[in-house]
């Protein structure tokens, strides 16, 4: 498929992986959950100018809720996915009543802390979490989380093959109720921007004292966005459980929310549309360098891909800080 | 110079009639140094009340304090009758009280127009709930505050600007957009820091011009920190002087520029001759 000269390509590549469907669904879902953390962090950081490093946190919150309601309680699939949201949200006040006080930086310890306690919790909480085993279906399919999920899924690709789809991925189906997500998640953020209530929150992200001495409370509005980005978190976690089809507390390490900032790096502060690109180009990186065969041991090319996701966001920063979709302006006149 | 023989202040008390403002023996510790120690002082309703003394007398300090950004060690505030010691910020700005800072705080990456807008009270929309449930009843109060902001940026020659990001502007533009943001927040006690610093003369009287048009109109007080002792002495119908974290003297400009102690404290023992 590649028609150029093959002796300009330097490296030993296979590119027709790429193009496998397998590739594109799960790099298209890893895409879409990495969005749904970045979205949060974009209120926090970017429109807020609170420095959330909790979100990978938030999201097992969002994971092991509902796995642990599904599966330990009885209780419905579908009543276990809004009680998740609310865990995380009361979490997300747990962590920001305290520390939203703080200075910026200490909030961003405070924050990553709370992951940390969160994912230590999981691995040790054996009883609750299964510790270092995780959710998953045991032998007898007596704790799986996801069953209800499974039977959707096969619904709709029951849909796809009646509309004339021989052979969908079993995982399409995910990817597009993640798409879905992301863009309605996408499209509230959205919304809520050029209202009086973003306007607040940018004033604080600008200037928090300068918007307390205006009669705004900044600390409630810090603590709302605090809350909704641990929401979306928990949304992500849904997807990730529901991907992997276990949750378990090495999915929930800090990498995870380092993962989800380069995402917003990538796609530039305080615009949601840019969150979406960062998050596709981030992974068509990261997954598409997969395909280089640098050394015979696989292990040494792994680590090469993330110089090269490291290099492309140096050459961001030196050459277009405000990342693809970013705004110059806010951003050199931001402090 | 100890507690004791600090000299009393003169009588400020009884001077002021109906006062809006009234602060009593206010003190902020900063470590062993007492930045404020037990400032005492009164605010008529509807008067231009100047703040003056030395650097490092406490007047920022003390505006921070009455405003709620700063903790008192000790000491009463009372606005319009009621107690606002240990209220938020937020809380004291909604009451009528609202104040500009030294260093202006303009929003910088927003622009003029969102700096104004933003500080109308009374917005449901800043509310996220009325954002779904009274979406109408935002938009309409935004037409009515874009509209005051408009007129507000015109008195202030920033009616060009409206569109411009706020790190755009000059430090004297700043410093008129952050007045003009405190008066779209309509309020009825102004504490204003410094707000001639920078200004260019045109502008600043008209800024004075203004602020003496919504006294007599709007009935608004006015309390400003200034070094410029002209327009102290002009435009103020009272001066209070602080040094060294206590008030040493309050009475009309012309009293106060008599005042020994306030010539040994502030004006150099060379007696500022009015401007013509």
């Amino acid at each position: 498929m590649f028609s150029g000269d093959p002796t300009l390509l330097p490296l030993a590549v296979d590119w027709s992986s790429l193009t496998d469907s397998l590739f594109l669904v799960n790099v298209g879902i890893l895409a879409g959950i990495y969005a749904l953390l970045a979205l949060g962090l974009q209120l926090n950081a970017g429109f807020t100018g609170i420095s959330n490093f909790g979100q990978a946190g938030f999201m097992a919150i969002g994971g092991y809720t509902m796995a642990i309601l599904t599966v330990d309680t009885g209780l419905s699939f579908y009543v276990s996915l809004p009680l998740s949201m609310l865990a995380a949200i009361a979490f997300g006040l747990l962590v920001g009543l305290p520390s939203l006080r703080l200075r910026e930086d200490y909030f961003a310890i405070a924050t990553l802390a709370s992951a940390e306690v969160v994912r230590i919790v999981a691995q040790n909480a054996q009883g609750l979490t299964n510790g270092n085993q995780g959710f998953f279906c045991n032998d007898d399919f007596s704790r799986c989380f996801d069953d209800k999920w499974n039977s959707i899924s096969a619904t709709i690709i029951g849909w796809l093959q009646d509309l004339g789809w021989s052979d969908p991925e079993a995982l399409f189906p995910l990817l597009l109720v993640v798409m879905l997500a992301v863009l309605l998640v996408t499209i509230a953020l959205r919304l809520t921007q050029n209202t009086p209530w973003g306007r607040v929150l940018r004033a604080v992200r600008e200037d928090q004292d300068a918007a307390r001495a205006l009669g705004k409370n900044a600390f409630a509005y810090k603590l709302q966005s605090l809350a909704i980005s641990a929401a979306i978190a928990a949304i992500a976690g849904w997807f990730l459980a529901l991907d992997l089809a276990t949750v378990h507390p090495t999915d929930f390490e800090p990498l995870v929310t380092f993962f989800a900032y380069s995402v917003l790096v990538l796609g530039g502060l305080a615009n949601y549309w840019g969150v979406i690109a960062g998050s596709a180009v981030l992974w068509a990186l990261l997954e598409g360098t997969r395909v280089l065969k640098l050394f015979p041991d696989d292990a040494d090319t792994a680590a090469l891909r993330f110089a090269i996701v490291g290099l492309t966001l140096i050459l961001l920063m030196a050459f277009r800080p405000q990342g693809m979709f970013g705004k110059k302006e806010e951003m050199v006149l931001g402090d | 110079m100890t507690e004791a023989a600090a000299p009393a202040p003169a009588a400020p008390s009884d001077a002021v009639r109906e006062p809006i403002f009234h602060a009593e023996g206010v003190v902020k510790r900063f470590g062993g140094i007492r930045a404020v120690n037990g400032a005492t002082m009164q605010v008529g309703k509807g008067s231009i009340t100047a703040l003056i003394g030395p650097n490092g007398a406490g007047k920022t300090t003390f505006f921070n304090l009455i405003t709620g950004f700063y903790r008192a060690d000790a000491g009463t505030v009372t606005f319009d009758g009621r107690s606002i010691a240990g209220k938020q910020p937020y809380t004291i700005a909604r009451l009528g009280m609202v104040r500009t800072f030294q260093i202006t705080k303009a929003l910088s990456a927003m622009p003029v127009i969102d700096n104004m807008t933003l500080a109308a009270p009374d917005q449901p929309g800043e509310k996220l709930r009325n954002l779904i449930i009274r979406p109408a009843a935002s938009r309409s109060r935004e037409r009515e505050v874009h509209e005051q902001a408009m007129e507000l940026l015109d008195v202030f020659n920033l009616t060009k600007l409206a569109d411009a990001y706020a790190g755009t502007l000059s430090g004297g533009q700043r410093k008129l957009l952050e007045l003009a943001r405190a008066l779209m927040t309509k309020p009825r006690f102004l504490l204003l820091d410094e707000p001639m610093a920078g200004i260019n003369p045109t502008l600043g009287r008209r800024l004075l011009d203004h602020m003496q048009r919504l006294r007599t109109e709007d009935g608004v007080t006015f309390l400003f920190v200034e070094h410029d002792m002209d327009v102290v002495m002009n435009h103020s119908d009272r001066v209070i002087v602080m040094a060294e974290g206590r008030v040493i003297a309050d009475g009309e400009p012309d009293e106060v520029r008599a005042d020994q102690a306030v010539i040994d404290a502030y004006l150099g023992g060379e007696q500022p001759e009015p401007s013509s």
